[in-house]
C-alpha cells in the first residue's frame, strides 16, 4: 500500500476514533450531569444518613481508579443484554465517575455563595421552585463553570482509559494501527493531536462561555 | 478531606454490601438459540488481532478466517450472512463476553483444553492448531533448546496454558505478557522481546508478512490442538446447533464453502472432507 | 462475608504483591515527578519569555492528552530507537512527564503566592539569588503547595492502574490475572477497589501529617 493510501487510512480511523471519544465522553456528560444534579438532594438533605451515602458514594468513585471502576462494570456485573456492550458497559462507568466528580463541582458552587446572597434571596419571599430556579441555578452555575469545564476535559481523557475493555475509540484505534504498521510515533502523535484539539478546544469554549456569563468584574481566576 | 484510618471499615463494609447486591441473578431458563432468531441478529465476540483468524485491514473492518466462519454461522441462522455484529474483545475479555451474555458466540484462534472447557463450551474444532514459537532471525535461536537461556525474552498472551508451556519448554528466558497476538508481535518487532508463542497459523502469518525478519520454529510445543467455537456451557440447545453447523462445515453439506474460505486465508486445500470420499 | 475470607486466604499473597507494586511505583514517580516539576519551575523562573513559553507548552501538550498516550508512546515505541526499558520504568517515565507538568503548576501558583515584597527585603539585606531561594522560597513554596500537591500524589497514585495496560505487576494487573485464573470477576475486582481506597486514605493521612509538621511554628 502506498504512503499516502496508508496515511489517509491511518488519518481516517483515528479520526472516526476521535468522534467516539468525543461521542462518549458528551453522552457521559449529560447523563453524568443528571446524576449529579440528582445527587443534590441527598447531599444537602435534612437526613444524616443521606448525607453520609451521598459522602460514601464520592469517596468510593473518587478513591479508585477509572480503570478499576470500568473493569468492575465490565467483567463483574452482570449480563446487559444491550446490542452495543462495551459501548454502554463504557456510558455507565463514565457517567458514574463523572457524576461524583460533577456533584461535588455543583455542590461546590453551591456552597460557594456567599452567606448575604442567602439571606437577601430569602427576604425575597420567592417560593423555593422559582428560588431555585432564578436565584440559585445561575449563581451555582456561574460559580461552578470553570471546574466544570475542568470535568468536561477529564470526561475526554477518561474515554481512553475505556480502551482497555476493548471499547473502540481513539486509543483503541491508535493502538490496532500501531500494532499492525508499527508507526508508534506518528500514529500515537496523530491520536494525541486529537485529544489535544478536543481537549484544548473544550477548555477554550469553556472559557469563552465563562467570559460571556460572567459580568465585568467577577471574581475568580481559572486554575 | 482528612480521612481517619477508623472510617474505612464502615465504608468498606457498606461497599462490599453494595456490591454483593448485584451478584448475577439466576440463569436465564431461554436458549441462546431462541434468543438470538428472535433478535435477527448474531452477537460474536472476536478475539482480535489474531491474523490470519481475526483482524482488522487498514479500513478498519474486521475480517479473517474466523470472521468468515461466523458469517456462515449467521447464514444458517438468517440465510443472511450479514445479520451479524462484532464485538472485539482481548485476550481476557473473550470469556466474560460470553459469560455475561453480551456476545452469543467466540471465535479468534482460541483452543480448546480441558481446564478451560470447566468454564467454557466449544464446539468440536473447526480447523486444527498447534502453538509455535515465532522468533527474530537476528537473535540467531533455532531451535527450543536455543530458547531456554536468560539471554531470551518471550512474549506470552496472558493465559495460564501459555505460562505452563513457559515454565515447561524455556524456564530461564525471561517472559513478558501481552493481551493481544499482535502486542506480542510488535514487542518482538520493536525489540523488546525476541520470540513470541503464539498458535501456528497466526506465527506463519507473521513470518510470511515479515519474511526476512522472522522465522517460526521447527518444533510445535503442543501435538495438534483444536480451535472452536467457544460459548456459555449449559445451553445444550445453543451448542448443539453450533456443534451440528462446525460438523457439516468441516465434513458435511457445507465442506465447500469450508474449503473456500480455507483456500482464501491459508492459499491449501482443507484437509479432506472423510478419509473415504476422494475429492 | 465468608467467601472473601476464603478468597483472602488463597490469594491474599498476590495482593500483597500487587499492592507493593502499586504502592512504590507511585512513591518514587511522585517523588521524581516533584522533582522534575521542581526543575520546569526553575526553568519557567530563570528562562525569561522563551522558558516560561516552552514551560507552558509542555503543560498545555500533557493536561491536554490522556496519560495512556505517553504510556503507549514510551513502551512500545522507545524499543524502536533502542531503548527498549522494562515496563515499570516505561509507565513510571509516562507518570513523572504527566505529573510533572501539572506539579509545577502547582508550585508556580504557590511561587505567586509569596508576597513579593519578601523578594525586595531579602535583596536589601543582601542575599544572594540562591540564598534568597533556599531560605524564602523553597521553605514557602512547599508549605503552600502540600495540599495540592497531596491531590495531586493521590491522582498519580491512582493513575499506577494505567500501568497495567503494560502488563505491570501492580494491584489492577493482579485483578485481572485473578480473573483469567479464577473466573470470579467480582471478588477479584472489589477486593482491588478497597485496597486502592486503603492506599488513597493512608496518602492522604500522610500527607496531612506532614503539613501540620512543617507548618510555621
Amino acid at each position: 500500500m502506498t504512503s499516502w493510501a496508508m496515511l489517509e487510512s491511518t488519518v481516517t480511523l483515528l479520526a472516526r476514533g476521535a468522534l467516539v471519544s468525543l461521542w462518549l465522553a458528551l453522552a457521559s456528560l449529560a447523563t453524568g450531569t443528571g446524576l449529579a444534579v440528582l445527587l443534590m438532594a441527598p447531599a444537602f438533605s435534612r437526613f444524616g444518613l443521606a448525607r453520609r451515602a451521598y459522602r460514601l458514594f464520592v469517596w468510593i468513585v473518587r478513591g479508585t481508579p477509572v480503570l478499576v471502576q470500568a473493569l468492575l462494570v465490565f467483567y463483574a456485573l452482570p449480563a446487559l443484554d444491550l446490542r452495543s456492550g462495551p459501548y454502554v458497559a463504557g456510558v455507565i462507568v463514565l457517567t458514574l465517575y463523572l457524576g461524583a466528580l460533577i456533584a461535588e463541582v455543583i455542590r461546590g458552587g453551591v456552597l460557594a455563595i456567599p452567606r448575604q446572597q442567602w439571606d437577601s434571596a430569602r427576604s425575597l419571599g420567592l417560593p423555593p421552585g422559582a428560588l431555585l430556579r432564578r436565584v440559585v441555578a445561575p449563581l451555582v452555575i456561574r460559580y461552578s463553570l470553570p471546574a466544570y469545564v475542568n470535568v468536561c476535559v477529564m470526561a475526554v481523557k477518561a474515554s481512553s482509559v475505556l480502551s482497555i475493555i476493548s471499547v473502540w475509540e481513539l486509543t483503541f484505534a491508535a493502538r490496532e494501527i500501531i500494532e499492525r504498521t508499527l508507526a508508534v510515533f506518528s500514529v500515537l502523535g496523530l491520536a494525541a493531536a486529537f485529544y489535544f484539539a478536543m481537549c484544548f478546544g473544550i477548555d477554550r469554549l469553556g472559557r469563552h462561555v465563562e467570559r460571556r456569563l460572567t459580568p465585568g468584574d467577577f471574581a475568580g481566576e481559572r486554575t | 478531606m482528612r480521612t481517619s484510618l477508623r472510617r474505612l471499615a464502615a465504608p468498606l463494609a457498606a461497599l462490599a454490601l453494595l456490591l454483593s447486591t448485584l451478584v448475577p441473578a439466576a440463569a436465564e431458563e431461554r436458549s441462546r438459540l431462541d434468543i438470538v432468531l428472535e433478535r435477527g441478529k448474531l452477537i460474536v465476540a472476536a478475539l482480535s488481532p489474531t491474523p490470519p483468524f481475526a483482524f482488522t485491514d487498514d479500513k478498519g473492518q474486521l475480517v479473517g478466517f474466523d470472521i468468515d466462519i461466523a458469517h456462515l454461522v449467521a447464514e444458517a441462522l438468517f440465510k443472511d450472512p450479514t445479520k451479524i455484529e462484532f464485538v472485539v474483545v482481548n485476550s481476557e475479555g473473550r470469556w466474560p463476553a460470553i459469560e455475561s451474555g453480551r456476545a452469543d458466540m467466540g471465535v479468534g484462534g482460541t483452543t480448546t483444553y480441558p481446564d478451560r472447557a470447566v468454564r467454557v463450551a466449544f464446539t468440536r474444532p473447526f480447523i486444527d492448531s498447534g502453538i509455535s514459537i515465532l522468533v527474530a532471525k537476528k537473535s540467531g535461536i533455532k531451535t527450543l533448546a536455543d530458547l531456554n537461556s536468560e539471554k531470551n525474552t518471550v512474549a506470552n498472551l496472558n493465559n495460564p496454558q501459555m505460562a505452563d508451556r513457559a515454565k515447561k519448554f524455556f524456564p530461564k528466558a525471561k517472559v513478558l505478557t501481552f493481551d493481544t497476538p499482535s502486542a506480542e508481535f510488535l514487542a518482538v518487532q520493536s525489540g523488546r522481546a525476541n520470540a513470541l508463542q503464539i498458535d501456528t497459523a497466526v506465527a506463519e502469518y507473521f513470518a510470511n508478512t515479515n519474511k526476512d525478519q522472522f522465522d517460526v520454529l521447527p518444533q510445535l510445543l503442543t501435538p495438534s490442538q483444536n480451535n472452536g467455537i467457544f460459548m456459555k456451557p449449559g445451553d445444550f440447545k445453543w451448542w448443539l446447533f453450533l456443534d451440528t453447523t462446525v460438523g457439516e462445515l468441516r465434513s458435511g453439506s457445507w465442506y465447500p464453502r469450508y474449503a473456500e474460505i480455507y483456500q482464501k486465508w491459508f492459499g491449501k486445500n482443507p484437509p479432506p472432507q472423510k478419509f473415504y470420499v476422494t475429492p | 462475608m465468608l467467601k472473601f475470607q476464603r478468597w483472602l486466604e488463597v490469594y491474599g499473597a498476590g495482593y500483597v504483591d500487587g499492592l507493593a507494586w502499586t504502592a512504590v511505583v507511585a512513591l518514587v514517580s511522585a517523588a521524581v515527578a516533584v522533582g522534575w516539576g521542581g526543575a520546569l519551575l526553575g526553568v519557567r523562573l530563570v528562562g525569561g519569555r522563551p522558558g516560561a513559553r516552552a514551560v507552558d507548552a509542555y503543560v498545555q501538550l500533557f493536561r491536554n492528552v490522556p496519560v495512556l498516550v505517553p504510556i503507549y508512546i514510551i513502551y512500545f515505541g522507545f524499543p524502536l530507537v533502542g531503548l527498549a526499558w522494562p515496563a515499570v520504568v516505561c509507565g513510571g517515565l509516562a507518570l513523572v512527564l504527566q505529573n510533572g507538568a501539572y506539579i509545577s503548576e502547582i508550585f508556580r501558583g504557590a511561587h505567586k503566592a509569596i508576597d513579593r515584597v519578601q523578594f525586595d527585603s531579602a535583596k536589601s539585606i543582601g542575599l544572594s539569588a540562591w540564598h534568597t531561594f533556599r531560605k524564602v522560597t523553597l521553605p514557602q513554596v512547599i508549605v503552600y503547595s502540600l495540599p495540592a500537591l497531596g491531590n495531586q500524589v493521590v491522582l498519580l497514585l491512582k493513575d499506577t492502574s494505567l500501568l497495567s495496560a503494560i502488563a505491570v505487576g501492580e494491584l489492577t494487573m493482579r485483578a485481572k490475572l485473578l480473573t483469567e485464573q479464577t473466573g470470579a470477576a467480582y471478588e477479584a475486582f472489589v477486593v482491588v477497589a478497597a485496597l486502592y481506597l486503603a492506599l488513597v486514605a493512608v496518602f492522604e493521612v500522610g500527607f496531612g501529617l506532614a503539613g501540620r509538621a512543617l507548618r510555621w511554628p
